[in-house]
């Protein structure tokens, strides 16, 4: 049983499901890569940026959303590839 | 903290009944399917030649939206001013002056706010309650269930925001007013030469269809932004509730858990943030079309 699990894995249902259901997590997992280190700078820079001057740090705040916003949205379109490969091919 | 902790409560109570609506089919079984979310039947069909006008749940969620905006205008808005600001006031000058100071200012140019300003702050209040609206679970949904031998929709959350035609139409909206708005500060010409920028002049043939390009990217990511957040958030929220029919019911407490972390995070943060991008962005997209950096 387990041996037939590791070695023999028989291919049941559509292999071309599968082709679809790789290219969605490609799509959601390298758009999250990279949308993870870009928010990961925006917030590491704006905890800098506060330290040294904590009197800006309303003005901060807005460019900070706005760049929170504009990288995280990179994953989606990663999503969105996914889905459109996953539904339309 | 008590206040908190009702809410927290309440959702424990409210979110598996959203998941309901997959359980409640009758006689045979049916695989749990959280996309089922978004296929939308015709609730009143309207069909004027080719183009199909029907009512459907995101028709009705729209309209829905509209009426709470309006609402959430007039009752915040047209409020006796004292020198001893009620809580209605000072709700209604926050808003507002998160749409004055936050939004207008920093992208349009001081003689188009009070020409634009109006556009940005509907779209700003409309896009959060029409995403707000997507978080409260409503009896609107195509699965029936009976109560008492009527027959009543099951709650479910769908956001009309996550479907691509709503944000694109609102997108192309802005789109369209950005380049009137340029064609008529600046005139055809110097409006197009705007969007060249300095390069060397053996650079254009490979700079100029990039811009152009360009402006039709904006559309997409304008629109694209709004609708995959939205769409994303849901569709986490109904998997992990799902994994009860997918796995095993025993799996509840985690699957509730996680799906209202993720249902906490959606309405505290995303919400807000994409109505105030959407809106932000629209604004800073007329306001350099008004003025062009040279």
């Amino acid at each position: 049983m387990l041996s037939s699990f590791f070695f023999l894995a028989e291919t049941t249902g559509d292999v071309a499901d599968a082709g679809k259901a790789i290219a969605l997590a490609l799509g959601i997992g390298l758009g999250a890569l990279g949308a993870g280190v870009g928010i990961g700078n925006i917030f590491g820079s704006m905890i800098q940026a506060v330290a040294r001057q904590p009197e800006l740090r309303g003005e901060l705040q807005g460019i900070q959303w706005l760049g929170f916003a504009l990288t995280e949205a990179v994953v989606f379109y990663g999503l969105i590839g996914g889905l459109l490969a996953y539904v339309l091919v | 903290m008590k206040r908190l902790l009702a809410v927290g409560t309440m959702m424990f109570l409210a979110l598996p009944a959203v998941a309901l609506a997959a359980s409640d089919t009758t006689g045979e079984e049916e695989k749990f399917n959280p996309a089922s979310e978004w296929t939308l039947h015709e609730w009143v069909p309207i069909h004027l030649g080719p183009i199909d006008m029907s009512i459907n749940k995101a028709v009705v969620y729209l309209l829905l939206g509209t009426v709470v905006s309006c609402v959430i205008g007039i009752v915040l808005m047209r409020v006796k001013v004292g020198s001893d600001p009620t809580r209605r006031q000072a709700l209604g000058e926050t808003i507002y002056e998160v749409a004055q100071v936050q939004i207008a200012e920093q992208g349009l140019p001081t003689k188009a706010i009070g020409r634009w300003f109006p556009y940005v702050a509907s779209l700003m209040v409309f896009i959060w309650v029409v995403n707000m609206l997507g978080f409260i679970p409503l009896p609107l949904s195509d699965e029936k269930w009976k109560i008492a031998g009527v027959e009543v929709p099951t709650l479910a959350i769908f956001a009309a925001t996550s479907t691509l035609s709503v944000t694109l139409a609102l997108a192309f909206m802005t789109w369209m007013f950005t380049h009137i708005e340029g064609i008529r500060a600046n005139g055809v010409l110097k409006y197009l030469q705007s969007w060249i920028p300095d390069v060397p002049k053996a650079l254009y043939p490979l700079i100029i269809p990039l811009e152009i390009l360009g402006q039709f990217m904006r559309l997409i990511s304008l629109s694209v932004r709004l609708y995959a957040n939205m769409l994303a958030g849901h569709m986490l929220i109904l998997t992990f509730i799902g994994l009860i029919f997918l796995v095993t019911p025993w799996i509840f407490p985690f699957s509730v858990l996680l799906s209202s972390v993720f249902y906490l995070f959606e309405v505290v943060i995303v919400v807000s943030i994409q109505a105030y991008i959407f809106a932000a962005l629209s604004a800073i997209y007329i306001g350099s079309a008004i003025e062009p950096e040279h």
